[in-house]
Formats: C-alpha cells, structure tokens, sequence
C-alpha cells in the first residue's frame, strides 16, 4: 500500500498522517450517521477516546454477564459443547 | 457474506510469512496488520474458541494457585475479562504494540502473584508494566515531538492511556495502533455478545427441561 518509508528518519508526511485519521475515522460510528467529510482532528481524537471508553464499558458489561451464566451452567456440562457448535456454524 | 474471506487461511498464512520477511529489512516494523481483518470470520471463529478456552481455564478454578483455600470462588467480572483480553492479545500474533503490552503485563503480574501474595492490584502495576514495555518496544519515540500541536498533543496522550502499552509512541503509530485495537475491540464485543446470548439461550432451555 504505501511504500514510502519515511517514518523514524524525518518527519511523517501529513499525507500519511490524514490517512492514517480518514482509516480511524470510518471505524467510528458516528462517521456512518453523517457521512462527515473532515471533522476536525481534535474533535476526532476526543470522540476515538470516548468510543474505546464505551467499548470498554461494554465489555466489562458482558464479562459480568458471563460470569454469572458461567456459575450458573455447571449443571450442565454438555451445553459448553453446544456452544462451540453454534459458534462455528 | 461469504466474500469477505476469500482466501484460504494456508494462502493468508503464506502472505503475512512474504510480508514479514519483506519487513525484516526495514528499520522499524511495518503497520499492523490491517484492521478489515479483524472483521473476517475466520478471526472471529479462531477467537470464540479462544474466549470459551479461556472462560473455561477461569471457571476451573482462579484460586487453585492460591493459598488453598477449600471453597473455590465463582469466577469474578474482572477474570472474564481479562480472559477476554488475553485471548484477543494473542489473536492479534503479537504484532501490535497493544497485544504485546497487555500479555507482557499480564505475565508479569502472574509472576508477582506467585510469589507474593494471590491478590496484586491490577491498574496502576499493569500501567507501569505497559510503559516500560513501551519503552523499550517503540524505537520511534524520539520523533513525537514534531507532529502534534499542543492541544491535539493532550488528547493524544488522553488516548496513549486508553489503548494499553501505546503512552510513548509516536503520533502516526498511536493512530494506527488505535485503529487496531478498535476494530479488536468491536470483534471481541460480537464476540462476547454472541457468547453471552447463546450461554442464556442454553440455560434457559435446560432450566425449562429440568422437572419442577
């Protein structure tokens, strides 16, 4: 993809840098509400971190959810198996 | 749906094989791997079977290395997560300075349980951890200074915290790294979720098997 290997010996090129943003930019889930072009950079950078604090929530949201169906399914052993079977369907 | 994963896992291996030896000769590692693969479904299939490994490992017994206590303990939020996130650091292969962190940290405070005592606080060691890691992982530090007006530079370290292992790297790594472990982080979330609605589904089924 990009060839140009100008990163530890000068500066970065600001046309890498805008790429690099545009790629975090399309994971976020706002750019897909808008359709934004250019937010600005800061803006960007404060939603990234609210994003990954939020996703972080959630995950810890769903670990506790886990770990009480996990005490909760020691009556049955088979259901482990179940669960890997669905998961690669 | 299907399309998404057109290649074989032996050519896909083969691939990142070419690349890395392509890398080899380049002064600093090449951008990680890019982060439509964490969408694929071969990723998400190699990671569920990880997750349930590691739930497993946790619900057979965290305190087994401990003090002995008789009573084993059900396995708390905090250990399914980080299960969860060790699975996800190794399926990343190591070549994210967020994997690497959160496994280095990770086995060192392992290392600390067993010879002190059972229970060792788990942020401020695994951030001390993940910065020494940093440091001595990321060699394009030195070139921070140049590429961020102040302001951006404050909510750049805002984000160097949150993304585990990455306080100390440059601008342009720190994004690319970001990207990564957000699109991880979307997968494991799926993940999980998937996990969560099925285990439910189970139990719930059992429960109305089970005679009253």
């Amino acid at each position: 993809m990009s060839s140009r290997r100008s990163s530890s010996r000068g500066n970065i090129s600001e046309d890498e840098i805008n790429e690099l943003i545009s790629k975090l930019q399309a994971l976020l889930p706002s750019s897909r509400r808008r359709g934004s072009g250019q937010a600005s950079t800061t803006k960007l950078l404060k939603e990234t971190c609210s994003y990954i604090k939020s996703l972080h929530r959630e995950v810890d949201d769903l670990s506790d959810r886990l770990s009480d169906l996990m005490s909760t399914m020691d009556h049955n052993s088979p259901g482990a198996e179940i669960i890997r079977s669905i998961l690669r369907s | 749906m299907a399309s998404t994963s057109s290649s074989t896992p032996a050519a896909e291996v083969e691939e990142r094989g070419r690349k890395r030896k392509r890398a080899a000769g380049a002064a600093e590692p090449a951008a990680p791997a890019q982060p439509s693969k964490w969408r694929t479904r071969r990723e998400h299939e190699i990671y569920s079977s990880k997750l349930l490994e590691a739930i497993r490992l946790v619900r057979a017994g965290p305190s087994s290395s401990a003090s002995g206590a008789a009573a084993p303990a059900p396995p708390r939020g905090w250990a399914v997560r980080e299960a969860a996130d060790r699975a996800l650091a190794v399926a990343a292969r190591g070549r994210t300075h967020w994997s690497r962190a959160i496994l280095a940290s990770r086995r060192r405070r392992l290392q600390a349980a067993h010879r002190a005592r059972p229970r060792a606080p788990a942020s401020p060691s695994s951030r001390h951890d993940a910065a020494a890691a940093s440091a001595s992982a990321a060699s394009a530090s030195a070139a921070a200074k140049g590429t961020a007006t102040p302001p951006l530079a404050r909510k750049a370290k805002v984000l160097g915290r949150l993304v585990p292992g990455c306080r100390k790297l440059s601008f342009p790594t720190l994004l690319a790294e970001t990207t990564d472990y957000i699109a991880a982080l979307q997968m494991q979330v799926r993940a999980m979720t998937a996990l969560a609605e099925a285990l439910s589904a189970v139990s719930a089924t059992s429960s109305s098997f089970s005679p009253p």
